[in-house]
């Protein structure tokens, strides 16, 4: 390749470079702004669930901007790859960045562990939608997130053994296999769920994410004699999980959690493979709890028909904190007192208050759901 | 350990691994083609898997127009439904492959540089294809119909015969077959042999080196596409990242049979695909890679070469 | 194409020892220097949106130059293709986590201990895998390092995927603090340790394992004709590099106070793959070029936010095509011996 290539090619990113510098300074200047930081994993491998996420943050938005307030909100992305590496990373920047006065997120509890450091240090209030981790929020950890990290969504303290409940519900001799998908989300809720099965685990196996092929768990769940399937993990490999059992000629029940309650479940999982799969979640699906005329916006927004899964607990989040920047509270202090002693109302009209360690209190409620005719049905509180 | 599962479920175990081999050896016909005439692993190879995964899904979805609910097809509409969306895959990934090697290789072959900087660039490409499908997709997965019925011919010893599995194991038998002659007995096949015999000489003897090479790059696009297309008919779903573990197994069963060799690749995918299988079952499925690498360690310190060696000559660098 | 290595190259051999000695410690000191230039006027543009420059300055960029260091002895100076170098690093991480949570032992101490362990991994893979050639050590190299990583994933004393939280950070030296903010006082202790690399590999490449590696590197038959005894010297230059990497994720466990298998996987062995080839094969400016721009591009384009990734594969395949021995390539005489060589 020739020198002018590679020189325009040097005038170009540099030129890039440049004005990306004045794109964030200028916004940053202009008046009577404030930012919230949305942190989750916006590339990369676990980009699925940040992005359908950002979904439910960018739609509270809207909706907040719709109603012309005095004080303009505008969102900053800080993509963390889903990895704790890259977290560490941009937990400084955003913490150090006085202009943000709450964030969102982050989405995982590896990233949130490794970012816990420098959001404390700044004083930042965060709301996580997803991270389930139960040390975040347990005063006897070693590292938890008191007093900025709150969430909006059920540890898996109390998922686990609604779980392990509604699974085995009804159920004469129930003998389960436990299955995780050996991320740090899978195994916490299998590692919740397990105690409460005591004496009817038939077997346990974990599957990487990822994985494709899982003919090799049904041959183990047939040899068992299992009636009672539990899978935690992400509704992808689940879809795929309850696939090949069903083909497999594995007739018992399927059941999982949050990780799997989201409108893609029954969808990839095709016809009637994920039909009468029992699912719980402290996040209901957004579609089921939104307005007809939200559905509508929120599709022409996103050119999403169906939301992904924690849309809702992203949702409240944001909300949350656009409720303080509506009482005018605009500085970090401010937003953290006002979301610490509030009280809020979640999109299906619950009350969400928090406990002094971040979890709402009364422990937000977990939901039973099943799939029937391939949609989300909402049963019960499990 | 589990040896339980064993007694009931072995042959259904060894069943399931051959097909889940024949996805592995078609695959790794694509590694092993290319290294055989440039001795270069072909990074991207896995990310011409997954975007004829996601070919799949168009031609049966988007171009067929089938819905996702759909009832299965029969009779000639599903021949023509499979056939064309096998066509499709396959097609896309040749094109695909011949790209890759244009954009990744073709300058710095020229260059006569060093091997590393190829992988780079070919890393390269893989991100760029990763990262493409990923924004187009919402980072969402697709699922394909389910087209094909999955009646079962009947059980053998606990091992359930299914349509789609029997299907995998008879075309990726003929397909390889097809190819093995192909490559042994064509003119262009002994063009692609004779170049990875030798370039130079090679090049004296007329062959021209630029075509041979995008014959085989697309040649490898054509059973990575047809490997697509059986994993989306057998597992009916995809996702952008569905291309690292598969390409790593398939790479892995290119090399325990002999890299640049296609028998190699052959037992190479077959042995992978039932060793996984009871690794997972035996183990534990989070053993399963471990005890993939530990076997392979093993077998070229045996071996060095891989159980069946290279077909043309010993690997230098 | 100009040869920027070969110009630098011969102004340096211009100078005297004073003139040399200047230019070294001024770079030093602009260098040190770095993690203030967010901060400061005319080169405030070097600053990351979003992320934090001075934390970005550690890691990646540092920790990237230095792991890319050490990989570089082993692809660039001896010409083995290792695709796990992540492995070591990981070691080095799960070392000071491990005794730095169970036991009393502060960082410095248990470096040494970091160092160690990765050592005898290098040793524990380079016996059986060393003897293999070519691309089939790439896959045994890149199957250690998911190994380490699936290992710290299924047991229980790495945590399994919830890894392990809590790590101490360093006690002070010379009053300097290692808090969790004091990005700077760490990118100093790497910027030392890097030294100390550079320096340690200037030594070994004018010395005997450095002309043997050289001479494996270009022909191993002939080598080992020539009397070199490949094993051994392969099995040095294995488990220098190992030693470099298990060093540098000492430092990064004792920094990010938690780490996680994730953070170890086959991409990282691949970036740092990548800034070595990148910058320029065997050649240490090169590398470390190649490391601090690859390190700080993702992060300096996040405005980008959603294409990030991509634009950074774009840009990769477009420099590897437009200068395929990197952007500071090895010596031209090396390469002239190469071409006679074939």
């Amino acid at each position: 390749m020739n020198k002018k290539i590679q020189r325009s090619l040097a005038v170009v990113s540099a030129a890039a470079l440049v004005l990306g510098v004045s794109a964030v300074s200028s916004a940053m200047a202009a008046p009577k702004t404030v930012y919230l930081a949305f942190q989750a994993p916006l590339t990369g491998p676990n980009a699925l669930t940040g992005q359908d996420e950002l979904t439910g943050a960018k739609f509270a938005l809207s909706e907040y901007n719709a109603t012309n307030p005095s004080i303009k909100v505008e969102l900053v992305l800080a993509d963390d790859q889903g990895l704790a590496e890259v977290a560490a990373v941009v937990a400084p920047g955003i913490a150090s960045n006085k202009k943000i006065i709450g964030l969102i997120g982050p989405a995982f509890s590896g990233a949130t562990q490794a970012s816990l450091p420098a959001y404390k240090a700044g004083g930042l209030a965060l709301i996580s939608m997803s991270a389930t981790r139960v040390s975040l929020t347990d005063r006897k950890a070693a590292v938890n997130g008191f007093p900025i990290f709150k969430r909006v969504v059920a540890n898996d303290q109390y998922q686990g053994p609604a779980l392990a409940r509604y699974a085995t519900k009804g159920v004469t001799a129930p003998s389960v296999y436990l299955v995780d998908d050996k991320t740090a989300y899978g195994k916490g809720l299998a590692d919740y769920t397990s105690p409460s099965l005591k004496g009817k685990i038939a077997g346990t196996d974990s599957v990487p994410e990822n994985t494709s092929d899982y003919t090799s768990v049904v041959a183990k769940v047939k040899a068992s004699g299992a009636n009672v399937v539990i899978y935690c993990g992400y509704a992808p490999d689940a879809a795929k999980f309850v696939k090949a059992l069903r083909d497999g000629g594995y007739k018992g029940i399927f059941a999982s959690g949050d990780g799997t309650l989201k409108a893609t479940f029954p969808n990839n999982a095709g016809n009637t493979a994920a039909e009468g799969a029992r699912l719980t979640a402290a996040d209901v699906p957004f579609e089921d709890v939104a307005t007809a005329a939200q559905m509508v916006a929120y599709t022409k927004l996103t050119g999403i028909k169906i939301p992904g899964t924690y849309v809702t607990s992203t949702y409240n989040a944001t909300n949350i904190f656009l409720t303080c920047i509506k009482q005018g509270k605009t500085s970090r202090a401010g937003i953290q007192n006002c979301i610490t002693s509030g009280s809020f109302k979640g999109v299906a009209g619950d009350t969400i208050k928090f406990d002094r360690y971040g979890d709402i209190v009364g422990g937000a409620a977990v939901g039973a759901f099943t799939i029937k005719d391939g949609k989300i049905t909402y049963v019960a509180v499990a | 350990m589990n040896l339980q599962v064993l007694s009931s479920q072995f042959w259904s175990l060894c069943l399931q691994g051959v097909a889940l081999g024949f996805i592995y050896v078609l695959i790794s016909l694509g590694y092993t083609m290319v290294y055989g005439v440039l001795r270069l692993i072909n990074f991207a190879n896995s990310e011409v898997f997954m975007v004829g995964t996601f070919a799949t899904v168009v031609a049966q979805v988007g171009i067929l127009q089938n819905q996702t609910n759909s009832q299965p097809l029969h009779g000639f509409r599903l021949l023509y439904t499979l056939a064309f969306s096998l066509g499709f895959s396959m097609l896309i990934c040749g094109v695909l492959g011949v790209l890759v090697e244009l954009v990744a290789y073709r300058r710095l072959r020229a260059l006569g540089t060093n091997r590393l900087a190829s992988l780079i660039s070919a890393i390269a490409v893989s991100i760029v294809l990763l990262e493409t499908t990923r924004i187009v997709t919402f980072s969402r997965p697709q699922t394909s119909p389910r087209l094909l019925d999955k009646w079962s011919f009947g059980e053998i010893a606990g091992a359930n015969f299914r349509i789609d599995t029997v299907a995998v194991i008879v075309s990726g038998i003929v397909i390889f077959f097809a190819l093995d002659r192909f490559v042994t007995k064509s003119r262009l096949g002994k063009a692609i042999r004779a170049v990875s015999m030798s370039e130079e000489n090679s090049k004296l003897m007329g062959v021209n080196l630029n075509r041979v090479v995008s014959l085989t790059f697309f040649i490898g696009g054509l059973t990575t596409g047809a490997a697509a297309f059986f994993y989306t008919t057998v597992y009916e779903t995809t996702q952008f990242n569905v291309g690292f573990n598969l390409g790593l197994a398939a790479f892995t069963a290119a090399v325990l049979g002999g890299i640049g060799n296609l028998r190699g690749a052959f037992y190479g995918g077959l042995f992978l695909g039932v060793l996984e299988q009871f690794a997972s079952a035996i183990l534990g499925s989070q053993w399963k890679s471990v005890t993939v690498f530990l076997v392979l360690v093993l077998v070229l310190l045996l071996k060095p070469n891989g159980i069946f060696g290279e077909a043309v000559q010993q690997t230098r660098t | 194409m100009i040869n920027l290595r070969d110009k630098g190259a011969s102004i340096w051999e211009n100078w005297n020892r004073v003139q040399r000695t200047i230019f070294v410690l001024i770079s030093i000191t602009v260098v040190a220097l770095m993690p203030y230039a967010g901060g400061f006027g005319p080169t405030s543009f070097l600053n990351t949106p979003i992320s934090s420059y001075q934390a970005v300055l550690v890691y990646p960029i540092a920790l990237f130059v230095l792991m890319g260091l050490g990989l570089n002895i082993v692809v660039g100076k001896s010409g083995l293709l290792d695709l796990g170098y992540v492995a070591f690093f990981a070691i080095g991480a799960y070392t000071m986590a491990i005794m730095g949570t169970m036991t009393s032992l502060n960082t410095w101490e248990i470096l040494p201990f970091g160092i160690f362990f990765a050592m005898v991994a290098g040793l524990l893979l380079g016996l059986p895998a060393l003897r293999l050639r070519g691309d089939y050590l790439a896959i045994v190299t890149l199957g250690f390092g998911e190994i380490v990583r699936i290992v710290a994933l299924n047991l229980n004393i790495t945590g399994g995927p919830n890894g392990v939280v809590g790590v101490p950070n360093p006690p002070p030296i010379l009053g300097q603090k290692f808090e969790l903010n004091d990005h700077a006082a760490y990118f100093w202790v790497i910027l030392v340790m890097i030294l100390l690399v550079i320096w340690m590999v200037r030594r070994f490449t004018i010395r005997r394992p450095g002309r043997a590696w050289e001479a494996i590197r270009q022909d191993e038959d002939v080598a080992a004709l020539m009397g070199v005894n490949l094993l051994v010297y392969k099995l040095w230059s294995f488990t220098i590099g190992a030693a470099v990497g298990g060093a540098g994720g000492v430092i990064y466990a004792s920094k990010t106070m938690f780490i996680a298998p994730d953070m170890f996987t086959f991409n990282t062995s691949i970036l740092v793959l990548a800034c070595v080839v990148f910058g320029g094969l065997g050649n240490i400016w090169g590398v470390i070029l190649g490391a601090s721009i690859l390190g700080y591009l993702p992060e300096r384009i996040r405005f980008i936010s959603n294409a990030r990734q991509l634009v950074f594969g774009l840009v990769l395949l477009i420099i590897m095509n437009v200068r395929p021995d990197g952007l500071l390539p090895r010596k031209k005489r090396e390469k002239i011996k190469q071409k006679e060589a074939k």
